[in-house]
């Protein structure tokens, strides 16, 4: 269903803060994936559940190879969802002199 | 929409979920488009997919049909379409979420729900200048036993505390290979306690700060501790 994902823009250089609510009981355990692979926290990736209970990946330093699709999957003894997104990373604009 | 086709099959129901299958019900549609319904197709859907799919090859004639092939402990919705010989209807409204489980350990999970995810909201940030923080100071164990080891410590002195959270690092003594104890959320506090250490073994321990602008520089490694059950720890005063 890749065709009906979220897209999202953002520019070479800067971050990219994802951000999603999750509910469920027993707390769900979560993972970022990106194309299908598991991020784990890293110098360029930060993991953590922001103070209103978000949980929330964010990429630094956003470069080309970054551009792709990133799933927050949820799950829990009664199940397990998830939801994606599509990021691009653009290049900056290039300037004439 | 199709000319003459039935209008869309209403209230549809589960029955007698269990891992093995659900028994989904429903009313025939208040309209036939003018020709008698030759069956229905029941469509299921897993819950945060948006993949329909029919759950049966040929119309069912009886407004009831035992779904098959659910994935245990997964939950999904079902949606139902007539036909007549003009063609398909509509689907009707969906079902309520049914989870693929036993009535035994469904009553056992009351009052726990599957996992929902919201949309996910990208925003771009401009990176900080130079606020990585720096290394945290005075780290010691302040307890070991050979169950777990608790270590504190004091945030980084030079830089502002908002939105720090530490990464706690543990070695093997001898050994040259840290391994990060807290993969999943970073700590908020100045303290931390290590469980599933090898009793017997020496680890010696570092903290990072962490926060928006990246992850700083580890601190001091503390002393090797070996784990099991001698309080030895903190040490006398005047160390």
């Amino acid at each position: 269903n890749s065709a009906n994902v979220k897209k999202f823009t953002v520019s070479e250089g800067k971050h990219a803060k994802f951000r999603c609510f999750v509910t469920g009981k027993p707390k769900p355990e979560i993972i970022w994936k990106k194309d299908g692979a598991p991020l784990e926290a890293g110098r360029r990736h930060l993991l953590f559940e922001d103070r209103e209970g978000y949980y929330t990946l964010k990429v630094m330093y956003c470069k080309h190879q970054d551009t792709g699709l990133y799933v927050c999957a949820a799950s829990n003894a009664l199940g397990h969802t998830l939801s994606s997104v599509y990021l691009t990373v653009k290049a900056p604009a290039v300037r004439f002199r | 929409e199709v000319e003459g086709a039935p209008g869309a099959p209403l209230d549809v129901k589960c029955q007698d979920a269990n891992k093995d299958y659900v028994i989904v019900t429903w009313k025939q549609p208040a309209v036939d488009g003018g020709s008698s319904i030759l069956g229905y197709f029941v469509d299921r859907c897993e819950v945060g997919t948006t993949h329909w799919s029919q759950c049966n090859d040929t119309p069912i004639k009886f407004a009831r049909f035992p779904v098959t092939g659910l994935v245990e402990g997964r939950s999904y919705t079902f949606r139902v379409r007539a036909v007549n010989k003009s063609g398909m209807s509509r689907p009707s409204r969906v079902s309520e979420v049914v989870a693929a489980m036993d009535p035994a350990d469904r009553a056992r999970m009351r009052g726990t729900s599957a996992p929902w995810t919201g949309q996910i909201i990208v925003t771009e940030e401009e990176p900080a200048e130079g606020v990585v923080p720096g290394r945290p100071k005075e780290l010691e164990v302040t307890e070991a036993t050979k169950n777990y080891v608790v270590l504190s410590w004091k945030p980084p002195g030079e830089r502002g505390h908002e939105g720090i959270m530490y990464y706690v690092e543990k070695c093997v003594s001898g050994t040259d290979s840290w391994q990060r104890v807290n993969t999943e959320i970073p700590v908020k506090s100045p303290r931390f306690a290590l469980f599933d250490l090898a009793e017997g073994k020496a680890y010696s321990f570092r903290v990072r700060c962490c926060n928006s602008a990246g992850v700083g520089e580890p601190s001091e490694a503390t002393e090797a501790t070996t784990v099991g059950d001698k309080l030895d720890i903190p040490s006398a005063p005047g160390r």
